[in-house]
Order: C-alpha cells, then sequence, then structure tokens
C-alpha cells in the first residue's frame, strides 16, 4: 500500500487547517486547499488517494471539482462535506462518483472512518 | 386556492415569505460553518491535552470538563440550527407532499421554548410508517403551532405529548397533556381559534384532537 495521503478542500480557512491539524495528530498526510482550482492544482501535482471536499464553495464548486478529479484519476476516492441537512447534494454527488458523503458539523472519528475505507478502496482499485 | 370543497386562501404574501426563507437558510448555514470551526477547534485542543501528561498540566481534567460542556453546547447549536434550516425551506414550494413524522418532530423542537417557559414538556410520538399529507407546508405548520400554543396558554408543568395516528385513512394528530383539566379541556377545545384551526387543519387531511 502506498503511504495514505489526504487533500482537505473547504473555502472556511480556519475550519480546513484546524481539521488538517488534528488529521496530522494522528499521523496523517494532509494537503489543505481553500477553493476549487487550487484543489485540482494540487491532485494533478500530489494525486492523493483520498480528497475531503466542501460541495458549497465559491468558484467551482464541490460537485464540479469531484467531476474533474475523476476525470484526472478515477480512482482517487472524494467524500463531500455538506452543509444541508437533506441529503440531495450527497445523492447528486454518489452518482457523480463521490466515495461517500458527511453532513457538516462533522465527527472526527467518523471521518477517519471513511478515510480509511475510501482508502482500502483506491487500493484495491489499483 | 381551491382545496377539496373549500376555499382555502394560502401565502398571499408567497415573494415575501419564500424570501424570509431564503435568507434565514442561507443564514443557518453560516452559523453551521461557525458551529463546525469551534467544534473542531475544541476537539483540537483535546487531541492536545491528550498528548500531555496529568503531572505535565495541572488543570488537565478541568480543561476536559470544560470542553466536554462546549462539545454538548455545539451539538445542540447543530441540532437547533438544522431544525432552523429545514423550517426555512418550508416556503419553497406553495404545495408539497409532507410526512407529518418531519413535520412534527422538527416542530416539536421549534416549539419546544415556548414551552420550557411555561414549565411544559413537548414529546413527539410518532409512527414506523410515514404519514404524507399533500398541503402548504408553511400553512400547516403555522396552524399546528398555534394550536399547541392555545394549548400552552392555558396551562403549565407538565407535559404535552403529540401523538401522530392514522385511523381508517385519516391522519391524527393528538396533543395529550398529563395534567389537563375539565375546565381546560373545555377552554381550549370549544375556543374559536382552536376550532377555527381544526377545520384549517382537518381541510388539509389532518385531523387535530386533544385528548381528555
Amino acid at each position: 500500500m502506498d503511504e495514505l495521503t489526504i487533500l482537505l478542500v473547504d473555502d472556511e480557512q480556519e475550519f480546513v487547517t484546524t481539521l488538517a491539524e488534528r488529521l496530522e495528530i494522528r499521523n496523517m498526510n494532509v494537503s489543505v486547499a481553500m477553493d476549487g482550482e487550487t484543489a485540482l492544482t494540487i491532485v494533478e501535482q500530489e494525486l492523493p488517494q483520498v480528497v475531503v471536499l466542501d460541495v458549497m464553495m465559491p468558484g467551482l464548486n464541490g460537485l464540479d471539482v469531484l467531476e474533474r478529479i475523476k476525470s484526472i484519476d478515477s480512482k482517487i476516492q472524494v467524500i463531500l462535506l455538506s452543509g444541508h441537512g437533506s441529503s440531495k447534494d450527497g445523492i447528486k454527488g454518489l452518482k457523480l462518483g463521490a466515495f461517500d458523503f458527511l453532513i457538516k458539523p462533522i465527527d472526527i472519528d467518523e471521518l477517519i472512518i471513511k478515510i480509511n475505507e475510501g482508502w482500502k478502496k483506491y487500493c484495491d482499485s489499483q | 386556492m381551491k382545496d377539496g370543497k373549500n376555499i382555502v386562501i394560502v401565502n398571499k404574501n408567497q415573494n415575501e415569505l419564500a424570501f424570509f426563507g431564503k435568507i434565514t437558510a442561507s443564514t443557518t448555514h453560516e452559523i453551521k460553518n461557525v458551529l463546525a470551526i469551534i467544534q473542531e477547534s475544541s476537539g483540537l485542543l483535546e487531541d492536545i491535552l491528550d498528548m500531555s501528561e496529568s503531572e505535565e498540566f495541572k488543570h488537565k481534567d478541568r480543561f476536559i470538563s470544560t470542553l466536554g460542556r462546549i462539545q454538548t453546547q455545539i451539538q445542540r447549536g447543530i441540532g437547533i440550527t438544522s431544525n432552523l434550516n429545514h423550517f426555512a425551506h418550508s416556503p419553497d414550494n406553495e404545495r408539497s407532499r409532507i410526512d407529518l413524522n418531519d413535520l412534527i418532530k422538527n416542530l416539536s423542537t421549534l416549539a419546544a421554548r415556548f414551552a420550557r417557559l411555561k414549565k411544559v414538556e413537548l414529546i413527539a410520538e410518532l409512527t414506523a410508517a410515514p404519514l404524507i399529507v399533500e398541503a402548504n407546508s408553511v400553512q400547516l405548520q403555522m396552524d399546528i403551532f398555534n394550536a399547541i400554543e392555545i394549548l400552552l396558554n392555558h396551562i403549565e408543568d407538565g407535559t404535552v405529548k403529540l401523538i401522530l395516528d392514522k385511523q381508517d385513512e385519516q391522519l391524527k394528530l393528538n396533543l395529550q397533556y398529563d395534567l389537563l383539566t375539565d375546565s381546560q379541556f373545555k377552554c381550549v377545545s370549544t375556543s374559536e381559534e382552536w376550532l377555527e384551526i381544526q377545520s384549517r387543519l382537518l381541510n388539509m387531511g389532518v385531523q387535530i384532537i386533544l385528548l381528555t
């Protein structure tokens, strides 16, 4: 198995940097992006196995970014973060190839479980 | 708007309601983002505390218990904003298919503070199967809320159960107050406001009953 690298994408800087720090404490290798364009550049350069992606962002929204990530490397597993109580965005995302979705605010333990499941799926698809 | 045999005037101010709902829904997303940052920041503090030994950090236990209280309140805030978000989306469609279970669950939470001011606890008793009604969501919620408020105006202390049921294809919402007296029952159930609400709800397919 390759070493797990994760990309966190969210336009809320305080959220994404704090979450990254929490994952790093758990010995995870994390990059962050605060918009869709930067996220796609990092995806092309670093090819992370798992991307945690906010749906609602200014500019390129999460679902657009998801489609572009999948066209770069369909093996990359994307976990969507939605602020909505409803699962509409999540279902739309799953149809576009997302691995799973979580409702914000998230539980760190649940996120880690999803990340590990996504990583396993990535490795299985190699 | 024609609704069965009765003419029901709904949403004369649909545009205003839609605007109000849109802004409220958007604001709840912002509040959720704030709560998410507070949650992750307090979680990070917990992580850092977990990395240090008790001897190294004199007040570790007090910090952990305080962070626990912050986490509890974050969860409370998330619940409130989720309910408010759901409510703010009510005017999205003038008429929609609504599961009464979702509506009562949400409305009982939103009305909980009004009940608490009268030292009353609201409990929603839902059904396992969906109870679908096709109606104007704002009107439906407003009438059920007003019915609860009429009851609250006449009582203090105790518990009000909002019990959903379906009998012979009729959807029912039973209000059951554990300390109800005969005079309270009479005051509420014969009041003009209550009877009007009862009639409007029946036109929307929901029979509301104050249980004795």
